[in-house]
């Protein structure tokens, strides 16, 4: 397949305010499409590793991507324009959105059917988690380290701070045994 | 300065929202609603839904958090403060993950960190719809959604607006 990275910042910037506006029900259908499909400026593999990367790394990962790539491509400057292209209308939106909600809150069915919207966005976390774990089920050091932060964390409410590096110490060290 | 305040909250949990924002979002709400009282308990499962609801990357839920507590300065300010801190370690990290490709150390941290993301977003699920008191019905609209998620291969928008609607009949009253 034949790829052309964006020429200049403005296609840098359009690309991902392309990806920003269409993006309901999620950002990575949307930046597969345009960056591998319409844009042509990587390869699907090359989408796929970096994608990978920056679901590794902390914080929100299709911001990371953006910054990744932008980087890639020109620097600095590609790093924020990139990132500035795809929050620009999604920041307009949510915002939009909140100001609207807070016009209604006191209305009991508009609460109702807001709250019904969180828990099915809860839902979607739970089941996409449960998805990952499929992965996991053979290994029994993995389900005691996913059962472990989520007593802890989820039903303890105990701090992610003191929680995450002893978590994360422990599974080092499974990994290193092979268990994992 | 809350302002300041909403910046060094973020900002730390930018930094161990390892495998993406699900994972932290036990963290953030416990920081919001117990530590510091941002928002009710109730308040931040909607804010959690608008941000669900609208397009984007669903980080922008901080945004909502930064504007009832800040104003539009809160807003901006924590939609930096979350993203600024991975963003500069990726920056980093980016060529040195790369170059060490090949090292055990590399293969172990990335499969020690697999179920840390499984247990911390069932957390973060669990902590959504559990706000103070048990509800049974917020249970069973998130059952039924993980359910749908798994087995459907639809555009998660759809269930979104199902979800509004069971919660209209369910909730309201």
């Amino acid at each position: 397949m034949q790829v052309t990275p964006p020429r200049s910042l403005t296609e840098l910037f359009l690309g991902f305010l392309a990806i920003g506006a269409r993006s309901f029900g999620g950002v990575l259908p949307w930046a597969y499409r345009t960056m591998v499909e319409e844009r042509r400026w990587l390869t699907p593999a090359d989408f796929a590793e970096t994608i990978g990367l920056c679901q590794f790394l902390p914080g929100p990962n299709i911001g990371n991507a953006s910054i990744v790539l932008g980087k890639r491509w020109f620097g600095v400057a590609g790093a924020l324009v990139a990132f500035l292209g795809l929050m620009a209308l999604p920041f307009i939106w949510v915002m939009a959105l909140g100001v609207l909600y807070l016009e209604w809150a006191s209305n009991p069915i508009v609460r109702a059917v807001v709250t019904g919207v969180g828990a099915t966005g809860a839902g979607l976390f739970i089941g996409t988690a449960l998805k990952l774990a499929k992965a996991l089920v053979r290994k029994p050091a993995a389900l005691v380290l996913v059962a472990g932060c989520f007593l802890s964390v989820g039903v303890g409410r105990a701090s992610m701070l003191i929680v995450m590096p002893l978590a994360a110490a422990i599974g080092i060290f499974f990994a290193r045994r092979g268990w994992l | 300065m809350i302002l300041a305040d909403l910046a060094f909250s973020f900002g730390v949990l930018s930094l161990i929202a390892f495998g993406g924002m699900p994972s932290v979002m036990p963290e953030m709400q416990r920081l919001v609603v117990e530590v510091k009282g941002w928002t009710t308990p109730a308040q931040f499962i909607q804010l959690f839904a608008i941000a669900q609801a609208a397009p984007g990357p669903n980080v922008l839920i901080v945004s909502l958090i930064g504007w009832r507590a800040a104003g539009l300065a809160g807003a901006l300010v924590a939609l930096v403060a979350v993203c600024a801190p991975a963003a500069v370690l990726s920056w980093w990290i980016a060529d040195l993950w790369e170059r060490f490709k090949d090292s055990p150390w590399r293969r172990a941290i990335q499969k020690a960190i697999a179920p840390l993301v499984v247990g911390l977003t069932l957390s973060g699920g669990y902590v959504i719809v559990t706000p103070a008191t048990p509800d049974w019905r917020l249970w069973a609209i998130a059952a039924a959604s993980a359910t749908a998620i798994m087995t459907l291969k639809v555009n998660p928008l759809w269930l979104l607006g199902v979800g509004g609607v069971i919660g209209a009949v369910l909730l309201s009253g």
